[in-house]
């Protein structure tokens, strides 16, 4: 008996061994929740190319793999600020823009990136803004910015996002600062306004911030505003309030670290992400800002309706690079969360 | 007892692989790991080959010192509630008849085979706002209102008994299984007392048990970030959570060294008191 | 057996009723899991009819069988590479007399109680420093490491009772050491061997901790696909997968009861 199963555990090995070996593939390391496993099906369906879908949480912990040299990674998720510092430091891979020819249905506003005039290192994947969602059910106070979520009263029902960088803009906000305004002095006068904080959030969760929501295990948070759109569409009871002191907002793109094992098969993907059709595929299940105006085009008018995923409002600043100071910013964060 | 001649050199020869292999992956990564802690990061997170202090300096500040306690403290409470919790059914199983024993050792190990993630997952639902114990509670009216009880402490504390009592009733069953057990007959013949027959001939002889369990809950206890993290949704921070956010999200390798190396020591020295433990010989398995 | 104390029937019935209580908590949440894997509900705790639907979606699932396939291929090399090693390494460390004895088991039973956080950081220094890049190859290398260990420790435990004669004779017959050994001792270790390979495989199927710092997306494992789910929230998906789990530990464990109700003989 013994014999056989060693006979069928080899057999299996080798069959398993094959079945990793030789097939066309690329390796996505991608934001969790944010790439649609039917796109993920389709694309493989049609080219016949295999994806690895890693997960990350934040772009420092994407940042943290890349820059180890562990991972062989042909597509990745940066934000504009982590592919700025990225591109800086000679990691990303210039794009063979002629093989993107879908490229043309992005908005052209969101082209020419300070860090990148010529478009030449990344692809706009989704945007969105960083917010504050209610659930009204629950909560009757009038909710208007960061100032009216940390309350002592909501103190252990709050939720935020698990963003070290993100934590920090918004304290800046309530002192009246640019996001991207940060130095020793800033940070200092930031650390006892998230000292504050702190002691009041019960969840950080970057994934998935809506299941504590809809769980009824927290009543309001600071969220990514697709989470929002989502928990708007299954309920009217959670509204999303962008912050009176300030907001910015975020572009999440697609690009190619150099040295990507499998350089072709990373451009026929991206690409096939730029299409119209695919492009609604990932708003329907990820509702955020899509820049693909073709896609929108394609969305229904309830889509474009949802207050969280195209919220009127003019041009918000986006976060740029901050060289050393986000090692200070890791650390502030790190000694502020572990003091509790 | 020893065949013992001599090795010669195709006996060192043969064992050779099997030296190297723990050189190459224990001790050699152990020695980067002390080498990183003394190194510094840069923009992206990369490691800088530069000497400094600077990461062991953060490890004693005040912060981070209540996290180790706290973390010590956590797992200490869950080996002890472990222990008291564990003896006795491992004592009941270890001495049963040998049928009934047989039975009573395949319940205990189907959890223990079950990944310890499913078992923390089963918590996760049943303490969750609008989990079955909150409903439960309500619709018996004993609580009007859901009670919190997913990301405290004490959640944290159950998830790790819950996922490392096994690994605390198996020594221990073995110990017990291998008593004598004409010399429990002896110590209540001599006229001792249920205590005294605990304390004086039970616990030292199971003690290898007990000490085999104690280390295999304890320590890696203190360092399971992955239940602390489910259970305490990175609101209680344990050094585990902490080391492990410093490779991840925070990329401060270097300082995450640090850290590493601080729990190292604090692992030898627990580990140097256990074998002390009278009887000890390690841990033992089935 | 003996009993426990003579006379003792109260002692013997709180006992009893103890070892009750603790296996009802072992197994509630597990049970209440299973249950809720048939509940045709998102949201758990109302019951909304029986479905097989979440282990349906578990078939198709493709990242799941993936990392399925990648924990039971990690699994299988781990167990035979530390099966090869921690046989060898135990019989000659027994057999034959060698200088530094202590350090070498000292330095083979580290991995067995060193946290496995630790182990999981310096391994990631380490192949972070000499270049090798993370995958099947590293993930296996770190769970062979911690796998040796027990697999001496169970095949150590079993060469106590080694009669030194059977290897004598085999050798008076004219047999080569190794010849012996393959001969001889080998078959004498099989419970022993077969016991720390099913140790090891266990261990590297339920492996997280190590497994987290040395992994590549290609060669994710089960319990991280688990713990990443785990992480995003309640999962009906889940459910069925731990379904599934508690039974295959089920059939294992019979099956194994067999096995040494079999050897015993």
């Amino acid at each position: 008996m013994i014999r056989t199963l060693l006979r069928g555990g080899w057999l299996f090995l080798l069959a398993a061994a094959a079945s990793l070996q030789g097939r066309p593939e690329i390796n996505l390391f991608a934001w969790s929740e944010y790439v649609p496993q039917k796109v993920i099906d389709g694309f493989t369906r049609e080219t016949g190319i295999a994806v690895n879908y890693e997960t990350f949480s934040s772009n420092e912990e994407m940042v943290s793999k890349l820059v180890a040299g562990g991972g062989d990674y042909d597509v990745i998720q940066p934000s504009e600020y982590t592919a700025e510092a990225l591109i800086k430091a000679n990691l990303l891979a210039k794009l063979d823009l002629a093989r993107l020819p879908h490229l043309r249905n992005i908005d052209p506003d969101l082209r020419h990136l300070p860090f990148d005039p010529g478009g030449d290192y990344e692809v706009p994947y989704m945007s969105g803004t960083v917010g504050i969602v209610v659930n009204t059910a629950v909560v009757h106070d009038p909710i208007h910015g960061f100032q009216d979520v940390f309350q002592p009263s909501f103190s252990g029902r709050i939720i935020v996002v698990n963003d070290n960088r993100e934590m920090v803009s918004w304290a800046l906000a309530t002192l009246g600062h640019s996001a991207n305004d940060i130095n020793a002095e800033t940070l200092k006068q930031v650390r006892p306004v998230i000292a504050q904080w702190i002691k009041l959030i019960k969840v950080y969760d970057s994934d998935s911030p809506k299941t504590a929501l809809l769980n009824g295990d927290v009543d309001l948070g600071v969220v990514w505003s697709g989470e929002a759109a989502i928990l708007w569409n299954q309920d009217r009871k959670f509204r999303y309030v962008l912050p009176a002191e300030g907001t910015h907002r975020f572009i999440d793109l697609l690009a190619m670290p150099v040295g990507a094992p499998h350089p072709r098969e990373a451009l026929q993907f991206i690409d096939y992400i730029l299409r119209p059709e695919v492009s609604v595929l990932i708003s329907n299940e990820f509702p955020y800002t899509n820049p693909n105006l073709a896609a929108r085009a394609l969305l229904t008018p309830e889509q474009r309706a949802n207050p969280a995923s195209y919220p009127a409002v003019g041009k918000l600043e986006i976060f740029r690079d901050i060289g050393k100071q986000s090692a200070a910013v890791d650390r502030l964060m790190t000694d502020l969360k572990s003091a509790q | 007892m020893k065949i013992g001649s001599r090795a010669g050199l195709a006996g060192w020869l043969l064992l050779l692989p099997l030296i190297l292999w723990f050189v190459a992956f224990v001790v050699v990564p152990t020695a980067i790991l002390i080498g990183c802690a003394f190194c510094d990061r840069d923009d992206l997170g990369r490691i800088v080959y530069h000497f400094t202090w600077e990461n062991f300096r953060r490890t004693v500040d005040p912060v981070y010192v209540t996290i180790f306690i706290r973390s010590i403290a956590c797992a200490g409470l869950t080996t002890v509630i472990c222990l008291a919790a564990g003896f006795p059914a491992a004592w009941f199983i270890g001495r049963a008849k040998p049928s009934v024993r047989s039975t009573l050792l395949l319940l205990v190990m189907v959890p223990f085979w079950t990944s310890f993630l499913i078992r923390t997952y089963a918590w996760m639902t049943l303490l969750k706002q609008e989990g079955l114990i909150n409903g439960l509670l309500e619709y018996l009216k004993i609580i009007r209102s859901p009670l919190p009880m997913l990301y405290t402490p004490g959640a944290i504390v159950l998830g790790l008994v819950y996922a490392y009592l096994p690994f605390m009733i198996l020594p221990i069953y073995a110990s017990a299984e291998k008593l004598d057990g004409s010399l429990i007959e002896a110590a209540h013949d001599l006229g001792a007392g249920p205590l005294r027959v605990f304390s004086s001939v039970i616990v030292p002889l199971t003690l290898p048990g007990i000490a085999a369990g104690v280390l295999m809950v304890f320590v890696p206890a203190i360092g399971m970030f992955a239940v602390t993290d489910l259970m305490g949704g990175a609101r209680v921070p344990l050094i585990g959570n902490v080391i492990q956010n410093q490779f991840m999200q925070a990329r401060d390798w270097p300082f995450g060294a640090a850290l590493g190396v601080v729990f190292l020591l604090l692992f030898a020295i627990v580990y140097w008191i256990l074998q002390r433990a009278p009887g000890a010989a390690g841990p033992h398995h089935d | 057996m003996r009993q426990i104390g003579l006379g003792n029937r109260l002692m013997h019935r709180g006992l009893a009723t103890w070892t009750g209580v603790v296996l009802a908590f072992l197994y509630a949440p597990i049970v209440v899991l299973v249950a809720y894997s048939f509940n045709a509900s998102r949201l758990n705790i109302l019951w909304r009819g029986f479905t097989w639907q979440w282990y349906v979606d578990l078939a198709h699932n493709g990242p799941i069988l993936a990392a399925a396939r990648n924990s039971l291929i990690v699994a299988a090399v781990a167990t035979v590479v530390s099966v090869v090693i921690g046989t060898g390494g135990a019989w000659l460390l027994y057999r034959y007399r060698f200088r530094g004895e202590g350090a070498i088991q000292t330095l083979i039973a580290i991995p067995m109680v060193m946290p496995e956080i630790l182990m999981g950081i310096s391994l990631l220094l380490f192949f972070s420093r000499i270049g090798l890049r993370l995958g099947f190859a590293t993930v296996i290398i770190g769970h062979v490491t911690f796998c040796i260990p027990f697999v001496c420790a169970a095949v150590r435990a079993r060469l106590h009772g080694l009669d030194p004669s059977l290897e004598e004779a085999a050798l008076d017959l004219g047999a080569t050491p190794l010849r012996a050994f393959w001969l001889v001792i080998v078959p004498y270790l099989r419970p022993a061997i077969a016991a720390g390979a099913l140790m090891a495989f266990t261990l590297s199927l339920d492996e997280l901790i190590v497994t987290f710092f040395t992994t590549s997306a290609a060669s994710a494992t089960l319990p991280l696909r688990v713990f990443g789910m785990a992480k995003i929230g309640l999962n009906p998906m889940l459910n069925a997968l731990s379904a599934v789990f508690v039974i295959v530990a089920l059939v294992v464990q019979t099956g194994l009861r067999r096995l040494e109700v079999r050897a015993i003989r």
